[in-house]
């Protein structure tokens, strides 16, 4: 092999070296960083969130744009703006309970323990009290209900479920036992919701011998409120405020 | 040494004159590689002033260490694991230990002081 000039080669492969170096700083770029487990974790979470906040800002402009449709059609003739506040006021009225509405869900009676010579500590535990009926209620509400009444009564934002001695008292009507609560919503879920293992109204059912007889019902009918709700504190914020 | 600063000014100049570059994403294999290649120009120095020099040697570790460096970088990230930290601390105390060795060979050229090997 031919002998190299040893300061040659140096030059040549520092030359090497600085054309690798220039190139390098040409590309102008930030400080890298090792990427650690923490980190992808944590862009990760960035991007989840980012991707969830587009869609929700997708979702905004889908529903944006079919206000705009409606407010062009008014303005066109198409539709009139009459029966869309009507229509507005109809679904606003059955979501505040000034509507009587059907569907499919469920019916419970509830009555108090009948059995005399059971052995029970206290009388109390054999009577329904106004919390069986309220975490009953939430129960159903957890497992999406979507109209409550007891008794006839519909239940509503502002109703109270609250015990008055041997009665309980709801929209401030004294109600009393048997109780009858109707619930519109999946029949099955709301069934699981009173009668699986563990729930409160299976609890009540076997330990403490209340009856609770749940069914399913195809055509429920739940009334209307029959009070008149009115806000003497609350005042209506503006939107966008 | 003043062939290596002629060598790497030369380089920047191509470098920078020439059209293309690397991708991005091969930045930190790339410098690795100049580290390790960096060391081994810091050692060509040295045995050139030791009267040492052996140019296979010297080729096959500029070439080897750079290409072994940028290996290992490469896979510490596909195990997720960053591997190049052993090329980074083996180069760069070899760095320091051959420029070290450097500064005495210039310093004491007249009565050189003995090194070990």
């Amino acid at each position: 092999m031919k002998k190299w000039n040893p300061k040659l080669m140096i030059l040549v492969s520092s030359a090497i070296i600085g054309l690798f170096i220039a190139n390098g700083m040409r590309l102008n770029l930030d400080l890298i960083t090792p990427v650690t487990v923490k980190s992808i974790i944590s862009a990760k979470n960035e991007l989840s969130a980012a991707k969830l906040e587009v869609e929700d800002l997708e979702e905004l402009i889908e529903q944006k744009s079919s206000e705009l449709k409606t407010l062009e059609n008014i303005a066109s003739g198409e539709e009139n703006i009459i029966d869309i506040i009507e229509s507005d006021l109809k679904l606003n009225k059955a979501k505040a309970g000034y509507t009587k509405l059907e569907g499919p869900g469920i019916e419970i009676i509830m009555f108090d323990n009948l059995l005399l010579d059971n052995n029970v500590i206290s009388y109390n535990d054999d009577i329904i009290h106004d919390v069986d009926i309220l975490n009953i209620i939430n129960d159903l509400k957890v497992a999406g209900a979507e109209a409550i009444s007891i008794n006839e009564e519909r239940l509503t934002s502002s109703s109270e479920i609250k015990c008055g001695g041997p009665i309980i008292r709801v929209n401030g009507r004294s109600l009393g036992a048997p109780f009858t609560i109707k619930a519109i919503g999946d029949p099955k879920v709301l069934m699981a919701a009173v009668n699986a293992p563990g729930t409160y109204g299976e609890t009540l059912k076997t330990i403490y011998g209340i009856g609770l007889e749940p069914y399913i019902v195809d055509k429920l009918i739940i009334p209307s409120y029959k009070g008149i709700f009115a806000f003497n504190y609350a005042k209506p914020m503006e939107e966008g405020d | 040494m003043v062939y290596a600063l002629v060598g790497i000014l030369v380089g920047a100049i191509i470098g920078f004159l020439l059209p293309y570059t690397y991708n991005t994403a091969y930045t930190l294999y790339i410098s690795v590689a100049i580290l390790a290649s960096l060391d081994s120009v810091f050692g060509g120095i040295r045995a050139n002033l030791e009267n040492t020099f052996n140019t296979k040697i010297f080729i096959s570790g500029f070439f080897g260490n750079a290409i072994l460096a940028a290996f290992l970088a490469y896979i510490g990230d596909r195990l997720g694991f960053p591997l190049y930290y052993a090329a980074i601390f083996t180069f760069g105390t070899r760095l320091f230990d051959n420029f070290a060795k450097i500064r005495r060979l210039w310093l004491y050229k007249e009565r050189p002081i003995k090194t070990k090997e």
